[in-house]
């Protein structure tokens, strides 16, 4: 029975919005099927490919184990390993060691982990995996990378969890990532409802503070956003959530690994023009970065055209409007 | 022919009651409700005026809003920084989205009640889980007009007013219009309303329409149910399901006894002496005389006819039409002259209508109360003559801060090459800033029933 409580208590089973989510999409995937078989058809030929996708080489060694090694042991809510996310796994607790957990402070450790996911593993869209394995190759989805700083964190003591939502994006990202396939682009068009992002979040200073991990400085700057830092939102910026569909969580839940998998089935030609796409902008991007001058001048520069910030909102309770009969 | 000053009385007449009490009114008020033609103000009387109104708007919100209070603090501007009309350009301009980023439920009601300006009357929601649509029912019950428009994927943009600045809002929208359509508006006359109906809806360019419907006699309405955001949300093309499969069955057949009946309704009037105008989204007039063309049948309206339009240009996912090939089909298929055929450009966020002269179809700017600026990728301002970002400070606006930069792209220049009126316009083309969500009324409706009639 620890199990199914386990199920329950860890968040795995999908909520209401998203289940609500899954049932849209799967109904425009199944619309699409029967609407033109022909488009799948498309979707399973392999050929022809412009250009095949080469892993990057991974770009950090991981430390040896070692079995003395300091690492959080806690059961609770936020700290223990989660699906997908086991945080104390030994390539986990190796990283987390090497990235000061219990020398620094957690915002600091909270920030290195962010520099170090963020930074050195580019995302690749391929099927869900337990997290240790994508330390050792090194990239990964969003959620990949989520876990991965998710699994860091926790392993250091710090406390962190999933936002989810399902979202919009700005027509810039689009055309790179989703217009490359004209196939891409109508299932895009057809599942608004079905593409969920996702950021981390950790505990710092009793505080939940956001971590956009998912693209590398490189992918940003070749679609002329400024560089995320630690703290930062991309919500509002260029991901434009449905409102209503944003969801905090201990876990990923069941199922989002079998959508993967499932686009993967379908259509493994146009994940992997994708993913050759996404190599494509980490080049152009280290271009631009270098033609700007190095890391920090691009980021001034894109940050100008994003232009002021938002005023802020304290949302402060109204008397005057009250709620129930 | 009737002057132009008595024209206009008789109009005020007509809508006496949007204008304020005369000793009620304030800079913004004089600016909006005095000058007789809006567009036709001397340049310094205008830049008075403009500057009296707008300075009593910054400092009204500078004093009862929080957010607006902080936001200026954090750019280090307040209300004694504003001297002289150079210092205009100082005032904080809120950046395009934040009105779009609203939560739900509860804190939905909360949010709005956060960016409003000033007192809120008391506010009962007598839900504990609150939909948009049932909170925007609670504040309108109360007196506070919620009205929006949305972008793809359902992201609404929702603006809160008092009755008093709703008013003013659908004051100035009609005094531009009749009085750059002078001589042609008369009260008793016949008008129809191509957008749902103002009186049952929230959307915005539909509902400050209302007024229409007093300041014409007969009014026709094309679509008269009511429209919730669900609905708009679903034609945008997100949340397929069965439900949005039956509202859009519904709507294909409300949609073809739509512009049966404006056929007929146009049938009607062939032969009367009355005179006739229809408002709202330039699609639905689209697919009328598509239909018309079909039918095989043209009409001479002539001078007797008016077509008003507003709220964006695509007319088809693959058609997008320029107002000047607009204007030659109105011409051909209902005989209306080009003079009487006149867009407007407005949004959900401001109160100041840009309404085409009837001489050179440029949008004219109600500059005694609306300032337009122009900013360049860096969100600095650009000189007339140049292309770059709409923004804009709009001193009705008084239950929020109506000092705003959009997602629209625009070219102000200081004079129009056409006609003499002396304020600045905008080319007639406006296109969204590149990386920018389209939007549109016209465009929530036209997803809708496109799909619906192109099946
Ligand atoms: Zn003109």
């Amino acid at each position: 029975m620890t199990f199914l409580r386990e199920i329950k208590e860890r968040e795995y089973l999908p909520n209401r919005t998203q289940i609500k989510l899954y049932s849209a999409g799967t109904f425009a995937v199944i619309k699409l099927f029967l609407k033109s078989p022909g488009d799948i058809k498309k979707l399973q030929q392999k050929e022809p490919l412009e250009k095949r996708y080469i892993r990057p080489p991974r770009e950090y060694e991981i430390p040896k184990f070692n079995n003395d090694t300091k690492y959080c042991k806690s059961d609770e809510k936020y700290l223990r390993p989660t699906l997908w996310c086991n945080c104390r796994a030994p390539e986990v607790i190796a990283l987390a060691n090497q990235l000061g957990a219990y020398r620094v402070s957690d915002r600091e450790f909270a920030e290195a982990a962010f520099h170090f996911v963020k930074e050195k593993m580019p995302l690749e869209i391929l099927p869900l995996n337990p997290v240790e394995e994508t330390f050792r190759r090194g990239t990964g989805t969003c959620f990949h990378l989520i876990t991965a700083f998710i699994a860091l964190c926790r392993a250091a003591g710090i406390k962190a969890r999933y936002k989810m939502f399902a979202m919009n994006m700005i027509q810039a990202w689009v055309d790179s990532t989703v217009a490359v396939d004209p196939v891409v682009k109508k299932w895009y068009d057809s599942m608004g409802y079905f593409m969920l992002e996702g950021e981390g979040e950790a505990y710092v200073d009793g505080k939940w503070v956001v971590a956009h991990v998912g693209p590398k400085a490189e992918r940003q700057a070749a679609n002329g956003i400024p560089i995320t830092k630690f703290g930062e939102d991309s919500i509002g910026v260029w991901f434009f959530p449905i409102p209503g569909t944003i969801m905090k969580m201990e876990s990923i839940p069941y199922g989002l690994g079998a959508l993967v998998k499932l686009a993967k089935l379908i259509a493994p030609g146009s994940m992997e023009r994708v993913n050759v796409s996404i190599q494509n902008q980490i080049e152009s991007g280290r271009k631009i970065i270098q033609e700007a001058g190095g890391l920090e001048a691009y980021d001034e520069m894109a940050r100008s055209k994003v232009g002021p910030k938002k005023p802020k909102i304290e949302m402060e309770g109204k008397g005057e409007i009250v709620f129930g009969e | 022919m009737l002057s132009y000053d008595q024209y206009l009385k008789n109009f005020d007449k007509c809508v006496s009651s949007y204008i304020p009490p005369y000793n009620s009114w304030t800079p913004a008020d004089e600016a909006l409700y005095k000058p007789k033609d809006l567009y036709r103000i001397p340049i310094k009387d205008a830049e008075e005026l403009q500057l009296k109104s707008l300075k009593f708007a910054f400092n009204y919100h500078y004093e009862k809003n929080k957010f607006y209070h902080d936001f200026c603090k954090e750019h280090k501007v307040e209300p004694n920084d504003i001297k002289n009309i150079s210092d205009l350009s100082k005032i904080p301009l809120i950046p395009d989205g934040f009105y779009k980023d609203y939560p739900h439920g509860k804190d939905f009601a909360t949010w709005l009640g956060n960016i409003y300006t000033g007192e809120l009357p008391k506010i009962v929601i007598p839900h504990t889980m609150p939909n948009y649509d049932q909170v925007i029912d609670a504040f309108s019950k109360a007196g506070v007009i919620v009205t929006y428009s949305s972008g793809t994927g359902g992201r609404h943009t929702f603006i809160p007013r008092d009755i008093r600045t709703f008013h003013s809002s659908e004051y100035a929208l009609a005094k531009c219009v009749v009085s750059m359509i002078y001589p042609f508006w008369e009260y008793d006359s016949g008008g129809y309303i191509l957008m749902p109906n103002p009186r049952k809806n929230f959307i915005y360019a539909g509902k400050a329409l209302e007024i229409y419907m007093d300041a014409v006699k007969n009014i026709q309405v094309a679509i008269d149910r009511h429209i919730n955001t669900e609905t708009i949300r679903i034609t945008m093309g997100i949340g397929k399901g069965i439900r949005s499969k039956f509202i859009r069955f519904a709507s294909k057949r409300v949609s073809k006894k739509m512009i049966k009946d404006i056929v007929s309704w146009l049938e009607h009037n062939k032969n009367s002496t009355e005179k006739i105008s229809m408002i709202g989204a330039p699609f639905i007039l689209y697919f009328v005389m598509k239909k018309i063309q079909d039918l095989g049948l043209t009409f001479d309206i002539g001078e007797r006819g008016a077509v008003v339009t507003g709220g964006g240009w695509k007319i088809h996912e693959q058609i997008r039409m320029t107002s000047s090939s607009f204007r030659k089909i109105v011409k051909e298929v209902l005989g209306i002259p080009e003079k009487f055929c006149l867009d407007a450009y407005g949004m959900v966020e401001g109160n100041g209508w840009m309404v085409q002269c009837p001489e050179g179809h440029y949008l004219h700017v109600p500059y005694s109360y609306f300032k337009p600026l122009v900013l360049d990728d860096e969100f600095n301002q650009v000189a007339y003559g140049e292309t770059g970002r709409f923004a804009f400070l709009d001193a009705i606006a008084m239950s929020y801060p109506g000092f705003i930069t959009t997602g629209d792209k625009v070219k102000l220049l200081e004079h129009c090459p056409v006609c003499d009126r002396p304020g600045p316009v905008l080319d007639p083309e406006v296109e969204r800033v590149k990386g920018a969500e389209t939007r549109g009324c016209a465009e929530e409706m036209r997803s809708m029933m496109t799909r619906d009639i192109g099946r």
